[in-house]
């Protein structure tokens, strides 16, 4: 916080597009209210030239675009959906300091013209900024629909500002509205200044009385934006620049100012202004703007009047979600298959082609290494961008706020509120989607809190463990409930630690819930694609790479060194060389191969660590055969299964499942076999989900947090659940 | 200066006077009778009573001129109204009639010395900043007490579903007043209850055009004034 704080007025935000400052490239931010449209005039104007970043420090998206207009370059940032310049959430933060320590050379208001009077009140704070502006009044097609009447001229002469009418759905009026930036970008910025707002005689003389003494103090920040700007703020009380020193003296007169408006108005000092801005918005809006029939969002309440009603919203929401979820996994999985089998054949191909002789350790690195390691990054791609297309579409059409407002009495007992739900339930089906979809949660603490416990919600990568230890330790009658009650545990660590987290470490009673459930509306295609495809890329480019390094140094764990034995490699070949094999020599050999591949990993520094950790893993009766497995577990949840496999010998063509089972029936109690799998549910989660915390949370402090958290957690629960269960003789013994 | 002592009953046909001269720039027999709700004669009658005591120049059918006397003692009168009419809607939290009533009755029987000293009580109240605690308990606790107006005001979250109010009062020690105050949760906003998520404490309420939810909690420190069935609003 404090930091951050310290940049605030002094520092300019840290800006990677201001690189290519050669040539003249103007700058023009996107400012509206949520919901107002600004997105999809963004989309039309930059098309597929934009690039998504983060506002250092916070979780806040960072959109920017370019465009050529009339021969101009154009750069387009798209700030952060704000109801006000207030400074009262992240948002509002980073908007204003990019219009305040940028250079912008236009400001696009966009206003949702079926909602002038709650979409007018930021442009009044825009207006007191003093940058050239334009007013584009969008969505004026359901305006006009609702029967609302504007006066345009008599709004352009109040705001100082021109306005130019669009329905961004259809794209209607973009062409006026291209034209109207050309113009203001040639005409400079000095027939637009001098505009004064008049918030009421009294205020105005406190005003103008505040912006004299801003001016004598020559507090630098005034030279960029006008001073009456400033005093404004200082009548408002705005937390931050109150406490800037130098402007002590002025912000203890504002107090005194304000206290006494506020009293003379009688309203509270702290909404004193906001208070007199919709007293002038409502004073301008009865002049010129006119309804002429009250028909409101008549099609939108009546949707709402079942999606969110009492008895009926959870049923909906739920069918729903199922839906999201089918579409993320099941309709995902074509692909994924697709992805899988296309990288098998490439390493086949090119193992076909590479003799096995030469360079053997480059090649097998390239095989399994490189190939594995870029097939395992893009097999997350199908769900990701399915699922992104879904969390679009329900975005986009209005629904995700519903679904938290449906689900946020559940929510709000573990301290989180509903938007929290849908990724906590993807949760089920990959962690890494999972993660991704909690953008969607504005509150940071909010985020950081379901990111931390996400990977306690038993992934679909968990499964085939649960399904082969489970049948290999439990009676048929007993699997399901031993399934259910993994999942059970996990989701009640999940709240358990969400509840945790948001009374220590993300404690918050700071933020103050207050959502906007938006009218329905249908999404674009062209805005739905934009935003799967950004994410897409997103994915590709900042957790992909680290996947992708992290598989190449677990292949390389479980790799080398490689073991030479002689006798065994000798007998191998032999009975490989061998024309006629019996089936005992095909026996033979299959069980060789599959002893030499134990040894391997056992000598492999997998396995060496394995033989370490199982040191410190015995309390909790892992031997290290399951230690090295857990490592190779931690390149994917799944993989534990196959490296098990190996360590036991079983034959990995057809992975033998009844066999390794009775091997494992052999060397666990049924107690082993269930802290296996509890210690697999809660402990690290896989390197995907490891990459991906790192990029959506942007520290590497918090990743590593929960590394470790999420392991000594595990390592704690296991050790409760091995040794208490020893102690009173539970599942020592098969059942 | 000394104020010329004067029935209470005189004290309002000053007052109205100089309200009327100031409004309309003179002041006639029927308008005087029509806002104090009397006949003309006995408009007349005092106005003959006033003007022996040298507070006004009357001369039947030409406008009624205050002197300097009268001028000041209207402007006495008028002073104390207003102080007590903001006492009345700041501090007891008083709809804008009664107020206005309760002012009438009472700025005739105060001595100067206890206006004078009332007046800072009222100022200190509302402005100075170690008195911000006080205010707002005040802002909450007031409109509760003897709130027996089944039409007066009530917390938001007791609002019906489907049923429209006037916001009258915020309380400042709601959580994040600011951030309400900039979606429109100030006095004088329509806002209409949408109706209670399924379970848990959420509501939805319309205001300014657009359905925002907010807790139950907090929805409480926001003071309504219903609205009559057949009530519009602003947008």
């Amino acid at each position: 916080m404090t930091p951050e704080k310290m940049q605030y007025w002094h520092a300019s935000v840290h800006d990677e597009s201001v690189e290519n400052t050669s040539g003249e490239c103007f700058r023009i931010a996107l400012a509206g209210n949520p919901n107002c449209g600004k997105t999809t005039i963004f989309n039309i104007l930059t098309g597929s030239r934009q690039h998504v970043g983060n506002y250092p420090g916070v979780t806040v998206e960072r959109k920017i675009g370019r465009c050529t207009i009339g021969g101009m370059r154009i750069e387009v940032i798209d700030l952060p959906g704000i109801y006000s310049l207030s400074n009262s959430s992240p948002e509002e933060k980073v908007a204003f300091n990019e219009l305040l320590h940028q250079k912008i050379d236009l400001v696009l208001n966009v206003i949702d013209a079926g909602n002038p009077q709650r979409n007018l009140y930021l442009t009044t704070q825009l207006a007191e900024l003093n940058l050239p502006m334009l007013m584009v009044f969008n969505m004026i097609d359901d305006a006009k629909n609702r029967g609302i009447e504007f006066d345009f001229p008599m709004l352009e002469r109040y705001f100082g500002a021109k306005i130019v009418t669009t329905v961004g759905s259809s794209g209607e009026g973009m062409d006026k509205l291209r034209g109207g930036i050309v113009e203001m970008l040639k005409s400079g910025s000095s027939d637009q200044r001098g505009v004064r707002l008049s918030y009421g005689e009294s205020t105005d003389a406190a005003v103008d009385e505040l912006t004299k003494m801003v001016e004598r103090s020559g507090f630098e920040a005034a030279k960029r934006l006008p001073a009456r700007y400033f005093a404004i703020k200082l009548l408002e009380n705005d937390p931050e620049l109150s406490a800037e020193p130098r402007l002590a003296e002025i912000s203890e007169a504002a107090a005194v100012f304000r206290n006494r408006l506020a009293a003379r108005h009688g309203v509270s000092h702290e909404t004193f202004m906001a208070d007199r801005r919709y007293g002038m918005i409502s004073g301008a809006c009865r002049e010129a703007i006119k309804i002429s029939n009250d028909k409101r969002r008549q099609v939108s309440d009546n949707i709402d009047k079942i999606a969110t009603n009492r008895f009926l919203g959870v049923p909906i929401f739920m069918a729903v979600m199922f839906l999201v979820f089918t579409f993320t996994f099941t309709c995902a999985e074509p692909l994924t298959m697709a992805v899988e089998w296309f990288f098998n054949q490439l390493a086949n191909g090119i193992g076909m082609v590479w003799p096995e002789q030469s360079l053997p350790f480059f090649r097998a690195l390239i095989l399994d290494g490189v190939i594995g390691g870029v097939g395992g990054v893009l097999i997350f791609l199908p769900n990701i961008i399915m699922l992104f297309l879904a969390i679009a579409f329900l975005e986009g059409t209005g629904y995700m706020a519903r679904a938290a407002f449906v689900m946020d009495g559940f929510m709000h007992k573990i301290g989180l509120h509903g938007k929290s739900f849908i990724p906590m339930l993807l949760g089920f089906g990959c962690s890494v989607p999972a993660i991704m979809a909690t953008r969607t949660i504005e509150s940071t603490r909010d985020r950081l809190t379901t990111i931390m416990v996400i990977p306690l919600m038993s992934c679909g990568a968990r499964l085939p463990i649960y399904t082969m230890l489970i049948p290999a330790f439990f009676p048929g009658k007993a699997q399901s409930l031993v399934l259910w009650s993994i999942y059970l545990i996990g989701v009640v660590l999940a709240m358990a630690g969400a509840r945790l987290l948001k009374s220590t470490l993300f404690k918050g009673g700071d933020e103050v819930f207050v959502m906007e459930l938006p009218p329905y509306r249908m999404p674009t295609l062209f805005s739905l694609m934009i935003h799967m495809w950004e994410r897409s890329v997103m994915y590709l480019r900042k957790a992909g790479t680290l996947i992708l390094g992290a598989s190449i140094i677990l292949f390389v764990l479980n790799t080398f060194p490689v073991l030479h034995n002689a006798p065994m490699d000798g007998r191998i070949a032999e009975l490989e060389q061998m024309v006629n094999p019996s089936d005992e020599d095909v026996e033979q050999l299959k069980s060789l191969e599959a002893g030499r591949r134990a040894e391997a990993l056992r000598y492999s520094l997998a396995g060496r660590i394995g033989s370490g950790l199982a040191v410190v893993l015995r309390p909790i009766g892992f031997d290290w055969k399951v230690s090295s497995a857990l490592i190779g577990a931690f390149a994917g949840k799944e993989l534990f299964v196959s490296q098990l496999s190996i360590l036991y010998s079983v034959a990995d063509d057809e992975p033998d499942v009844a066999k390794l089972q009775s091997h494992l029936r052999e060397s666990y109690s049924p107690l082993q076999g269930f802290c296996i799998m509890l210690f697999c549910l809660i402990s690290m989660p896989c390197v995907a989900t490891v990459a991906v915390v790192r990029r959506e949370t942007n520290s590497w402090l918090l990743t590593i947090l929960q590394l470790a958290g999420l392991t000594v957690l595990a390592y704690g629960m296991t050790l409760i659940v091995y040794q208490g269960g020893r102690l009173l003789n539970i599942g020592t013994a098969l059942l | 200066m000394g104020r010329i002592e004067i029935s209470s009953n005189m004290e309002d046909y000053l007052e109205v006077i100089s309200e009327l001269v100031e409004l309309k720039g003179h002041a006639h027999v029927k308008d005087i009778a029509d806002k104090l709700k009397v006949t003309m004669p006995s408009v007349t009658s005092a106005l003959q009573a006033l003007s022996t005591r040298n507070l006004l120049i009357y001369q039947s059918h030409s406008p009624v001129v205050l002197t300097r006397d009268g001028e000041e003692t209207a402007q006495e009168i008028r002073r104390r109204h207003k102080e007590l009419r903001r006492f009345f809607r700041e501090i007891l939290k008083l709809d804008e009639d009664e107020a206005d009533k309760e002012a009438c009755k009472m700025e005739h029987v105060v001595n100067e010395r206890v206006m004078a000293r009332f007046v800072e009580l009222v100022e200190a109240i509302l402005t100075r900043s170690d008195c911000s605690g006080l205010r707002d308990h005040l802002s909450t606790a007031m409109p509760q007490i003897a709130a027996d107006d089944p039409e007066g005001l009530r917390s938001l979250d007791q609002l019906e579903e489907g049923r429209r109010a006037v916001i009258a009062q915020v309380a400042e020690s709601l959580r994040g007043v600011r951030r309400f105050a900039d979606l429109g949760i100030v006095p004088g906003t329509v806002i209409e209850m949408e109706g209670h998520a399924p379970f848990g404490d959420l509501l939805r309420v319309k205001v300014l055009g657009s359905s925002l939810s907010l807790r139950s909690n907090d929805a409480a420190y926001i003071w309504v004034k219903e609205c009559s069935e057949n009530d519009g609003g602003e947008l």
